[in-house]
């Protein structure tokens, strides 16, 4: 398992399009992508639980991945909140 | 285009850098073994007693001399096979057997038009050379070269060739060293043509040097160096080292010629007061450059390169930097960086000329048995005294030298982003970005269209041998595909008959399938497919994913087993959700659903369900529906820029809600007025695989009425 944490800067925080986006990417892989803010966590490919956590500007989120895939998933994920988020 | 070009050049550098591993070591070799053996150098200092002929340690260097030497007399050959096998794609040995065939049958075909043509005797001093055992046009590793890049782009364009059934023995693999050894008959012959007129003008430039004094010294020493990949500085420099060309002086009362000849006249000679520059100016401009300038490109190279790359290059150069120190063997160090950044080759050939130039100029006169190393500058230098030689400008002009290039190759390498050793990019787990990935999958797109019926075929294999992770290993004989797999229950034999084959054999973990002699097409196929399937495999996942997310509405679905209706949460206008003018929604990034364009003012619960989430910013609400569905219902498109103007919420998160309570109230004026769109998705987020969206309406609809359906299928 490899994790990254990552400080929000999108204005509006995790809001639906990028967390439409997040899902979208976190889909492609094979690993479990989850997002945690806090003691609240979302699957990466669940839409509704990533809006609920609620991320706003600012808030640091974990970000943890596992599985077979791991490697590549990682780097292009924390690639995508680096772009997107 | 120059990007291509440059490419295919970093890849033939990077091709280069099996074969001259081995140099160093046989530079060594043969740098110690021909200094101590030569006969003059044994009498200059006496030890013809210990060293001379007949003795064991002369038997040694000997050895030496001829082992060190063979790799360097079969640069080519060896540049050709590494050349190949660098830039074919896949099948890689048979690239090298093929390049083998093909350097051989070039050379032959040369060396038969030689003789038809009875040339021999016209032809330059040093135009002609063995090769291989066969008397040919000496070419250089630049004969290599050329065989390897051919062969290479020969068998990527043919080891998948596939023939009718009577020729098909000869088809894929088989075919390559067939078409190289046909290809370069043709490239033989012509180069019989060619190369001859090159070298003629290359010795022209001969006359410049002897006609320009200083300025002709430089334009040796550039020559020279220039010539070095082409193999064409042997017929450079040789007249001026074995012919009159090179001078000639009066001896012990013997009239000797070339330049190398007089050197070692005189150092047999004990009357000899000063060595004559006149002659040594060929060869002493050779030491600052191999000895200290070299090593100084060695080191900026190093410092230049990527720190956890250091460990890795660090002894690549610095073997070939003591190589050059000690031997004088330069090969291994220049072709470091001769491919990957001609221009600093360039620069090196400049300042070659000078070292040439400087070394005349200062009345350096100190010889070499064929090439400035340490060791020979030790024996023809330093040991015949400064007086005679005048050895010390050496080592001054040389520190320059080490300075000069270790600042100018550092500065250029960085400036210009050479990819000198340690570098390169290419091995390197890239981070893709979006851009590269779609260009990828674009051009994989091509691939795939193109060889879909051979991806069928292997895909089928793969299948039948219980998927990829069950293929131990793959190979095949002259009929049969022969594979090994670690389940031999997985094995479907009927699938893999279903390929094309005309039998299946299996005997535990070994299958073989029998396919007759296509089989090495086949094969290429299969490995290609394995190879590459899993990259293809992540990249094209989410495609695959909606494939089959459609095919198992179409074709796989079973009956439907349950309908979940969703209800219009507010009165307004339904429309497909194509029309949104939000690529997020259009594109059904966000989900399955349909929109409404609101003409009321109040927003209520599409179904009895919780509130999972309410914006912030008022704008979006998540609902889960007591029958499973996860909704999002979106009001607007960018409403989420109003902050929460215009919205006023009237549940709460968590709050459990029956179908038609009201939960958000819209100032729709202000929203017209002020929202990019008030168009609003209601989406179903995270739908299964076997659950579909079917819209029941489009145009006015009113709250409460039914929206869309998800229809459940049974999973087959």
């Amino acid at each position: 398992m490899k994790t990254f944490s990552y400080t929000i800067t999108d204005e509006i925080g995790i809001h639906a399009r990028p967390a439409g986006l997040l899902v979208k990417e976190a889909k492609k892989y094979n690993s479990i992508i989850t997002v945690s803010v806090g003691d609240k966590q979302a699957d990466a490919t669940k839409l509704m639980a990533l809006m609920s956590l609620g991320v706003k500007n600012g808030q640091t989120v974990e970000v943890s991945v596992e599985g077979d895939d791991e490697s590549i998933a990682f780097d292009n994920v924390m690639n995508f909140f680096r772009e997107n988020l | 285009m120059k990007d291509k070009i440059f490419g295919v050049l970093q890849r033939v550098g990077r091709s280069f850098m099996l074969p001259i591993a081995i140099l160093p070591v046989a530079g060594l070799l043969l740098g110690i073994g021909s200094s101590f053996t030569n006969a003059t150098v044994l009498e200059t200092y006496g030890l013809m007693g210990i060293m001379g002929p007949g003795t064991i340690l002369n038997a040694i260097l000997q050895v030496m001399s001829q082992a060190g030497n063979i790799v360097f007399a079969n640069l080519p050959i060896l540049f050709a096979i590494g050349v190949a096998i660098g830039m074919a794609k896949k099948e890689k040995e048979v690239a090298a057997l093929a390049a083998t065939i093909a350097f051989f049958v070039m050379h032959a075909s040369i060396s038969a038009m030689i003789t038809i043509n009875g040339e021999t005797e016209s032809m330059l001093s040093g135009a002609i050379a063995d090769v291989c055992g066969i008397t040919s046009l000496q070419m250089g590793v630049f004969g290599g070269i050329i065989v390897g890049l051919g062969v290479a782009a020969l068998h990527n364009r043919f080891y998948r060739i596939e023939f009718p059934q009577v020729l098909s023995f000869f088809g894929g693999t088989r075919f390559v060293p067939i078409i190289c050894a046909l290809v370069y008959v043709l490239v033989g012959i012509w180069m019989f043509y060619i190369w001859p007129v090159v070298q003629n003008g290359i010795y022209a430039v001969g006359d410049v040097v002897l006609n320009s004094g200083y300025f002709g010294t430089w334009v040796y020493g550039l020559m020279e160096r220039l010539l070095i990949p082409f193999g064409l500085h042997h017929v450079f420099y040789l007249p001026f080292w074995q012919t009159a060309l090179g001078g000639s002086l009066e001896i012990g009362g013997k009239m000797i010629e070339g330049a190398q000849n007089i050197y070692f006249a005189q150092l047999a000679d004990p009357n000899t007061e000063y060595f004559a520059v006149s002659a040594t100016r060929f060869m002493s401009g050779k030491f600052p450059l191999m000895i200290f300038g070299l090593p100084g490109a060695a080191l900026a190279m190093y410092k230049t390169a990527k720190t956890e790359k250091r460990k890795e290059v660090g002894g690549l150069l610095l073997s070939a930097a003591l190589t050059s120190m000690l031997t004088g063997i330069t090969e291994p160090l220049e072709f470091t960086f001769l491919f990957v950044a001609p221009l600093l080759y360039g620069i090196h050939c400049v300042f070659a000329g000078l070292a040439y130039m400087l070394m005349h100029i200062f009345g350096v006169g100190v010889g070499m048995t064929f090439s400035g190393g340490f060791i020979d500058m030790f024996l023809f230098g330093i040991l015949q005294g400064n007086g005679k030689t005048n050895w010390i400008w050496i080592v001054i002009v040389g520190v320059v030298y080490f300075i000069l290039y270790y600042v100018l190759f550092t500065l250029l390498i960085l400036k210009l982003d050479l990819k000198t050793p340690g570098r390169g990019d290419e091995e390197e787990v890239k981070l893709y970005r979006r851009s590269d990935v779609t260009t990828r999958k674009n051009a994989e797109h091509q691939d795939i269209s193109q060889n879909l019926k051979e991806n069928t075929v292997s895909a089928t294999i793969v299948q039948g041998l219980g998927g990829q992770h069950n293929i131990s290993d793959v190979d095949c004989c002259a009929t049969r595909l022969r594979c090994t797999v670690y389940d031999a229950k997985l094995v479907e034999k009927d699938l893999l008959k279903s390929t094309g084959a005309s039998g299946v054999v299996q005997k535990g973990e070994g299958v073989q399938i029998i396919y007759g002699p296509r089989v090495t097409v086949i094969k290429s196929n299969l490995e290609d497919y394995l190879a590459s399937n899993q990259e293809v495999f992540l990249e094209n996942k989410e495609t695959a994913v909606e494939e089959m997310e459609k095919e198992s509405y179409y074709e796989k679905r079973g009956k439907v087993t349950k309908t979940i209706e969703i209800f219009s949460p507010i009165t307004g206008v339904a429309v497909d959700l194509s029309t949104v003018p939000d690529e997020a929604f259009a594109g059904r990034m966000m989900g399955e659903g349909v929109a409404v364009v609101p003409e009321d003012g109040v927003v209520c619960a599409p179904e009895d369900g919780v509130v999972a989430f309410i914006f912030d910013t008022k704008h979006a609400i998540g609902f889960y529906t007591d029958s499973g569905i996860s909704l999002l219902l979106h009001i607007g498109i960018d409403t989420v820029k109003l902050n929460g103007e215009g919205f006023e919420t009237l549940v709460e998160v968590g709050q459990h809600i029956v179908k038609g309570t009201p939960m958000l109230r819209l100032d729709l004026e202000y929203l017209r007025d002020n929202a990019f769109s008030v168009v609003s998705p209601i989406l179903c987020t995270e739908l299964e695989n076997n659950q579909k969206v079917r819209p029941l309406k489009e145009g006015s609809i009113q709250v409460g009425e039914a929206l869309f359906v998800v229809d459940v299928y049974e999973v087959l």
